[in-house]
């Protein structure tokens, strides 16, 4: 499966860290705002 | 981060790390090619599913490759950047599409080629008034 521009982004829940906590956050959490969602392949490379 | 915030931006980064490593590299000073201070999200994909949703997986090391998503407040994805490994991205750049989707949004208008915050939009009923000024 792929995302394509004009069409929902799929949803996702991901546990994670918060400004130093382990928090769950969710695409959800951002309705209403924009959002820059971005991959990158490893911890302790350049993102 | 303010700059984001100033354009009711989130940003949210995502590796298929644990959320363990994610810590740790918080923790690590920039010197010391850490990331302490970083004020975002940062989740971890350890299943590969979302990645793989989002088809930046890839396959043969496990690994994401360096895509960008600028999604809308309705949850619609707006644009998407997809960069192979050994490249970067630039802030920048996506500051510029946060503003030019927001420029659309609210005065209708489409943003040419190089278009940035400041830069004269088209406006669709009237096309031919912005090529007459700006073409060359």
């Amino acid at each position: 499966m792929s995302v394509r521009v004009g069409e929902k982004a799929p949803e996702l829940t991901l546990d994670g860290v918060v400004k130093g906590d382990f928090k769950s956050v969710s695409l959800k959490d951002y309705r209403g705002k924009w959002l820059v969602l971005f991959f990158y392949p490893l911890d302790f490379t350049f993102v | 981060m303010s700059e984001f915030e100033q354009r009711n931006s989130g940003v949210v980064a995502i590796s298929t790390d644990s959320k363990f490593s994610h810590k740790a590299w918080l923790q690590t000073p920039r010197k010391k090619g850490g990331i302490e201070g970083c004020q975002y999200p940062l989740l971890a994909d350890f299943t590969k599913k979302v990645s793989a949703d989002y088809g930046v997986l890839q396959e043969a090391s496990g690994v994401a490759v360096r895509g960008l998503f600028l999604i809308n407040p309705e949850g619609v994805v707006e644009a998407i950047q997809v960069n192979n490994l050994p490249i970067g991205r630039n802030v920048d750049e996506a500051l510029r599409l946060l503003d030019a989707f927001q420029e659309h949004q609210k005065n209708g208008v489409v943003c040419p080629i190089g278009w940035a915050k400041g830069k004269e939009a088209i406006k669709p009923s009237d096309a031919a008034a912005w090529f007459e000024k700006h073409a060359k």
